[in-house]
């Protein structure tokens, strides 16, 4: 079985020796084999490839000179000697005539490697009945762009949205214009494969190519609704094209950064989810559909990853009890104990309550909820409840941060959020906090009085640290620390916030709303106002709540 | 008071609001640094590596202050017909380079990341295009660039090429090495001197050509006997010198002050004393802003970089008679292009050249042909008797480089060598 990664992969050729042929996409669970003989800042991708030819001993593989990551992909396998057959063909980045006449070459000798390597001879027939019919798809469909998907992803995609998903990325958009009958008619086999280097040049180009415009027209389909734009870490082609398009699309756009393992599906399924919400229209159509009911209490749950929140409201809409407690154990004890002592503190009992909506990380995991939603939209549903002006929430947690851009309904209309680096959040804190010796209370407002302005230049938590334990032992002024831990984390936040567009009323949730020294950092930042109210922590609990209410 | 800090923040202040006024001040402080460079001299440099400063300055200079004769290139890009049209030719790596020196690289970082530009791409890059963007570089001419070496190119031209609204040439390098390959490039840059004519209304003529490839041949041979001293001797020098011979070696190789340099180069070591100290093959960039690996080789006898491989990737003969022809030949056979192996033996060759006791791979953040392929050339280096340290870090963004523990790297890998060698 000959394996290959590109779309720009001759894989017809194989045919033509009788090979069968697969994409290798796996998304692994690490990268063990890979790290061991490969850097770690290579593209995800490419250290899948080289973890997939470690661990699955891929007999053959064909590669592309796609770009500098593949190259070494390359270099690196062969040196590691797994492959018996190992090749990468020279794909130029233009497409003119001295382009094609050098990939005609290429294609010429791969098929003497082949031949070399299997003794067998090429069947022109086989060849010519390996290419597939182009495919006409109509009708409505979200597109999955950006950078190459894995299978994982994929299916993960398709199940949570409410249209038919296309994955344009990469090898999923591979088309051949070729018309197979005028092949019979060539007798000179260079001639024969300069009209397949041709057909493979032409194809809709990828951002690796110099001229890309063509890709426009992937965004120009009437009938896209909507799009899931895939980039993968240390990938930096589509981070480009997304920077192009975002202001541009007139259709819903979620960015989906991945290191193309499947170590933060959880984090992945709920921005999905939450997309998937914003396209269905969900809060308008659950407020229709229950208006009607008539209840008397209501619980909302929200199982984060620091804290586990709960509101219980009445009909009419008033916060009757909230409770928040750390989560300690599973999602399910912290919810049950937090519940009970909101019921206690409300003065009812559990079968007063008609109906629980839990969020958050843990609310899949909490049985006995009515329905869950994504904290993304419950943030939204919560900010808009508290204060109805406000059309950005900026939310900081304990793992993730995230900007969410609401309209004057409380729907979401937009959003962004960190990726999985701990930079920006509640943890980067957390851990500053233990390296300095304070509690998360003395952190939030000992910076305030700060004398010299420091600047942390390490995003990294961990490099983040250790200049932070740099920074004591030169008896730097603790408050003066904090004060360039908390423009750190602004300077995260900031980006993400301007990346939606500057948008008022801003308001901040999350617990490092508490936190008066990063939402002071994050106001000079932006200069702008941040609306803080003491139900901030509350707001996913709230929206959870409102939801169970309509 | 730290003047390039307090200037920096300035600028930085300056950008997001009025990036014209930014630009000014930042061309102030400029011309008053080359006033600097021209009375205090940099006692401490010998007479070449004061001259190098000065001229790649003025370059930077000429850049900022009239974009309208300027080009935007890569680094990889022959520039002969350029300079032959009477074009100024700056890469985007040494504007950046510039930028962070001047301690204002943040805001630009900072811009692009707000855009959505990848923060895992090559910072030199993001700098620029942060620059560009956010108004502070002047739009240039036109632009020239190549797929050699680096992917970044690929993404920062085209992007910027649509975004300035102007014209660009791309020279499309085959990854395999043979003549057939130099014949495809050579075809290119034809039509890239005419392009660079067409732009210019001053035609590039072949007998100009010859006359500055005959300039390049010149200063890439006093360049390789200029290392053959390196064995012994020791000109006193700093990291960021490493990185101008870089600039002299690729954007300015065919111009009169190239060949200048690298003869005051030759008759500066000629006349340096003879030095025991560690000798250092450096391979990518040279750190020059890091305050760990300037304190530990800046200025120091006991351990010294002899050269860096992004300064001697393209030394091979050249046939000033065909100039095409021999500026296509520096690109297909530079160690950069292709695999590893090219790289390696170059290193291999350079080593035994210069007398290296040790080699750096620095692996600079988003560098994935580098990254990517360190730990072969470390086996290769190290199987060969040199030994060779994998250098995490950034060339020009400290956010990404821990420098304590580059200092601890770099400290243990040069007591290493001190106990093994000397």
């Amino acid at each position: 079985m000959m394996h290959y990664v590109c779309k720009y992969t001759p894989v017809e050729l194989f045919a033509g020796f009788g090979e069968k042929y697969t994409v290798l996409d796996d998304m692994p669970d690490n990268f063990d084999l890979s790290d061991r003989i490969a850097h770690p800042n290579l593209c995800g991708f490419g250290k899948s490839v080289i973890q997939s030819a470690l661990s699955k001993g891929i007999d053959k593989l064909v590669l592309v000179n796609c770009c500098d990551t593949m190259r070494r992909v390359y270099d690196i396998i062969k040196d590691s000697g797994t492959c018996s057959f190992l090749y990468m063909i020279d794909l130029p980045h233009k497409c003119g005539y001295c382009q094609k006449e050098a990939f005609t070459e290429s294609l010429l000798h791969l098929k003497s490697a082949y031949e070399k390597y299997t003794g067998k001879q090429f069947d022109r027939n086989a060849f010519k009945s390996a290419f597939p019919p182009l495919q006409r798809v109509s009708g409505p469909y979200v597109g999955i762009l950006g950078a190459r998907v894995g299978r994982e992803i994929e299916a993960m995609i398709k199940k949570s949205i409410p249209f038919p998903v296309r994955n344009l990325t990469c090898i999923g958009n591979r088309s051949l214009s070729m018309d197979i009958n005028a092949l019979e008619n060539v007798p000179d086999e260079k001639q024969l494969f300069m009209i397949y280097a041709d057909a493979l040049l032409s194809q809709l180009p990828c951002r690796r190519m110099n001229d890309s415009t063509a890709r426009r027209c992937l965004y120009a389909d009437p009938n896209l609704r909507g799009v899931i734009y895939h980039t993968i870490k240390f990938c930096d082609y589509y981070g480009f094209e997304y920077s192009e398009i975002k202001d541009k699309l007139t259709v819903p756009i979620l960015k989906l950064e991945t290191d193309y393992t499947r170590q933060s599906e959880g984090q992945l399924q709920t921005r999905i989810e939450a997309f998937s919400e914003t396209l269905s229209g969900l809060e308008n159509k659950k407020a229709k559909k229950r208006s009607s009911i008539k209840e008397h209490f209501v619980a909302g749950i929200d199982s984060g990853s620091a804290s586990t929140d709960i509101v219980i409201m009445d009909q009419n809409k008033n916060i009757v009890a909230s409770v928040i407690t750390p989560t300690g154990g599973s999602a399910q004890s912290s919810a049950g104990k937090s519940l009970d002592e909101a019921l206690h503190k409300a003065g009812i009992d559990r079968s007063s309550i008609s109906r629980i909506v839990t969020t958050g990380y843990g609310r899949s995991y909490i049985s006995g909820s009515d329905e869950s939603i994504t904290e993304i939209t419950c943030h939204a549903k919560g900010a808009h409840y508290l204060n109805p002006a406000v059309r950005t929430v900026i939310d900081i947690g304990g793992q993730d941060s995230k900007v969410i851009r609401i309209d004057e309904t409380g729907a979401v209309r937009n959003f962004v959020m960190n990726d999985k680096c701990a930079a920006g959040t509640g943890r980067f804190l957390e851990m500053m906090a233990r390296a300095l010796g304070l509690s998360l209370e003395e952190m939030s407002t000992l910076g305030l009085n700060w004398k010299e302005d420091i600047i942390i230049t390490s995003m990294c938590t961990v490099f983040a640290e250790s200049e932070v334990v740099s920074l004591v032992a030169q008896n730097k002024a603790v408050p003066d620390i904090i004060h360039g831990l908390n423009n750190s984390v602004a300077a995260k936040v900031s980006t993400l916030v301007n990346r939606l567009g500057l948008k008022e009323d801003f308001m901040m949730t999350g617990g490092v709303a508490k936190n008066t020294g990063v939402v002071h950092a994050i106001e000079d930042k932006l200069g702008i106002k941040l609306y803080i109210c003491k139900e901030a922590q509350l707001c996913g609990a709230l929206g959870a709540a409102l939801f169970a209410l309509e | 008071m730290d003047i390039i800090k307090t200037f920096g923040g300035m600028i930085e202040n300056m950008v997001p609001k009025n990036p014209m006024g930014a630009r000014r001040l930042l061309l102030m402080g400029y011309r008053a640094q080359r006033l600097a460079l021209s009375a205090l001299a940099g006692k401490k440099l010998p007479p070449s590596k004061r001259y190098v400063a000065r001229a790649v300055m003025d370059v930077i200079i000429r850049a900022l202050a009239h974009p309208e004769n300027a080009a935007m290139v890569s680094m990889f890009t022959p520039c002969e017909p350029l300079s032959v049209a009477g074009i100024t030719p700056y890469s985007i790596e040494t504007l950046s380079g510039y930028l962070s020196g001047t301690e204002c690289e943040k805001v630009f970082l900072d811009h692009t990341a707000g855009e959505g530009i990848p923060e895992t791409m090559c910072s030199f890059h993001r700098i620029f295009i942060g620059a560009a963007d956010t108004g502070l570089m002047p739009k240039p001419k036109f632009m020239v660039y190549t797929n050699v070496a680096c992917d970044g190119n690929m993404i920062t031209f085209p992007y910027l090429s649509h975004k300035y609204g102007i014209p660009s040439y791309f020279i499309d390098v085959p990854y395999e090495k043979s003549e057939d390959a130099v014949q495809n490039v050579a075809k290119q840059l034809k039509e890239m001197s005419a392009f660079v004519g067409d732009m210019t209304g001053r035609p590039v003529t072949e007998d100009a050509l010859r006359e500055a490839v005959g300039r390049s041949a010149r200063t890439v041979s006093n360049y390789i006997n200029y290392l053959g001293y390196q064995k012994e001797r020791r000109l006193p020098g700093d990291l960021t010198s490493e990185m101008y011979a870089v600039f002299m070696n690729h954007i300015l190789l065919g111009t009169k002050e190239s060949e200048k340099y690298s003869r005051m180069l030759l008759d500066d070591i000629k006349k340096a004393p003879i030095n025991s100290g560690l000798r250092l093959l450096w391979l990518h960039l040279v750190p020059y802003m890091q305050p760990s690996v300037k304190k530990l080789l800046n200025f120091n006898g006991k351990a010294f970089i002899t050269t860096c491989d992004l300064a001697y990737e393209s030394m091979i003969p050249m046939d000033e008679s065909r100039p095409y022809e021999a500026m296509a030949r520096r690109m297909v056979y530079s160690c950069y292009n292709g695999n590893p192996k090219g790289r390696i033996l170059q290193a291999i060759n350079m080593a035994k050249r210069t007398g290296a006791d040790g080699a750096v791979i620095f692996a600079h953040w988003g560098c994935k042909a580098t990254i990517g392929a360190a730990q072969i050339i470390k086996k290769a280096l190290e199987n060969e008797g040199l030994p060779t340290l994998i250098l995490d870090g950034d060339g020009c963004d400290p956010s990404n480089s821990s420098d304590g523990q580059i200092a601890t790297r770099l400290g243990a890998f040069l007591e290493m060598l001190g106990g093994k060698s000397k």
